[in-house]
């Protein structure tokens, strides 16, 4: 449920795919395996650390029976409600006051923040949101920072060549979150860009992770890359080929003449030196325009009287060793 | 708010500004070093130095023990695993962009 408010929070034993007459066994068991798959450590999707917490928040609340017994009868909003309310009478007041605001006013609870901590069931709020490392299974560390996280970024070619703003949209608990993402010029395939302190939150003050955004061009229907190299296709006529010309190629920056020498075949690669991707801090990859020959798929019958003058002509054999 | 690439060197740190930094006793260091969960150099007197990048270390190894009550000895087995993972993964990545 990405981007949903904290306060339409989805029901635990959703979060833990069991069924609402799940064993504790199962409840365990559940736990357990989604754990492992989420864990911020494990699972380096900047949103792992928000599916961890939701999903140690419903097993806090889902193993201990009695608070189990609470949600059951209360739902999301049980840590409000006293102890000494009846869940019978709980349930007939709440379909009394229709079906809104579930809860609220129901139980007589203060507003959700108000000392929730300390006074219910024996559940510390901290434990269960802000401490999920540092409190409970922590003990003997402080604080604790919180985990890198890792996210792919696709660009174009023309993106990576010029570099610029990208604005990228992360979900998470709180909501969508937005971030503006510097793209250095010449970034390449695997590079990563780090956003300091945008990772998983660190515990009592302790700082937040990282957040590196791993480059991963995009493929192009002109360029291939490889590292700062692009290599381009550049189709010639047989008489081009075989004479030498001048033809225009596409570059990132723009047409480009390029000179083809009489008798280039195809596979032949033209360098055009320093016109790949550039490098911060170096020379920039070059431009590689790869010679593909092209005959017309249909010939003039002057062509086709031409193309027979040359093959009777010439000695030209290319499969000769 | 934009950022940058950053690139980040500083010094080494002994034991007891690791320890601090890191807000963990310098037994439980020592311990974690013994244990090869944690990398330092022994200087000629004796003192062990650590990496700054080593803190982010701790870091991980104090979430995976605390999210899976996981005992030191396994957690460097974990973090070994998930290192090789990292490096299969990022591997593959650049198999799979070579392959297209």
């Amino acid at each position: 449920m990405p981007g949903a408010p904290r306060a339409d929070r989805r029901d635990f034993y959703e979060i833990l795919g069991v069924s609402r007459t799940a064993t504790q066994d199962e409840i365990q068991q559940a736990y357990r395996k989604l754990a492992r798959q989420h864990h911020p450590d494990v699972n380096k999707d900047p949103g792992a650390e928000d599916r961890f917490k939701e999903i140690s928040e419903a097993h806090d609340v889902l193993s201990d029976p009695q608070t189990r017994r609470r949600y059951d009868a209360f739902g999301p909003d049980f840590r409000q409600v006293p102890e000494d309310v009846d869940p019978e009478a709980f349930q007939r007041s709440r379909a009394g006051a229709g079906t809104g605001g579930a809860g609220r006013g129901a139980g007589g609870g203060g507003g959700f923040g108000a000392g929730l901590g300390d006074d219910l069931g024996g559940i510390n709020i901290e434990d269960l949101l802000g401490g999920i490392f540092g409190g409970r299974a922590g003990r003997g560390f402080g604080p604790i920072p919180g985990a890198d996280a890792e996210a792919e970024l696709e660009l174009t070619v023309e993106e990576a060549f010029q570099g610029g703003r990208r604005s990228v949209t992360l979900e998470g608990a709180d909501g969508r979150r937005t971030l503006d993402v510097k793209i250095p010029a010449g970034v390449t395939n695997g590079q990563r860009i780090r956003l300091a302190g945008q990772g998983g939150r660190g515990s009592e003050g302790a700082p937040n992770g990282d957040l590196y955004f791993v480059v991963q061009i995009a493929p192009h229907p002109r360029y291939r890359v490889d590292g700062r190299d692009l290599y381009v296709d550049l189709p010639l006529a047989p008489w081009e080929a075989a004479l030498g010309t001048t033809v225009a190629v596409e570059t990132p920056r723009g047409e480009m003449k390029v000179k083809v020498p009489p008798g280039t075949s195809t596979g032949k690669r033209l360098r055009l030196r320093h016109h790949g991707l550039p490098h911060p801090r170096g020379s920039a990859g070059h431009l590689y325009a790869e010679v593909r020959i092209m005959v017309p798929a249909k010939l003039t019958d002057e062509e086709r009287r031409l193309f027979s003058q040359l093959a009777d002509v010439s000695t030209f054999d290319p499969r000769r060793q | 708010m934009g950022y940058a690439l950053v690139l980040v060197r500083s010094a080494s740190l002994n034991l007891e500004a690791f320890a601090r930094a890191t807000g963990t006793h310098p037994d439980l260091v020592r311990r974690l070093v013994a244990l090869g969960v944690l990398d330092a150099k022994l200087d000629a007197a004796g003192e062990l130095w650590f990496a700054p990048s080593q803190v982010a270390v701790l870091g991980r190894v104090q979430r995976l023990r605390a999210g899976f009550g996981l005992n030191y000895a396994a957690v460097g087995l974990v973090t070994d695993l998930l290192d090789r993972i990292a490096a299969l993964e990022a591997a593959l990545r650049e198999a799979g962009r070579q392959g297209r």
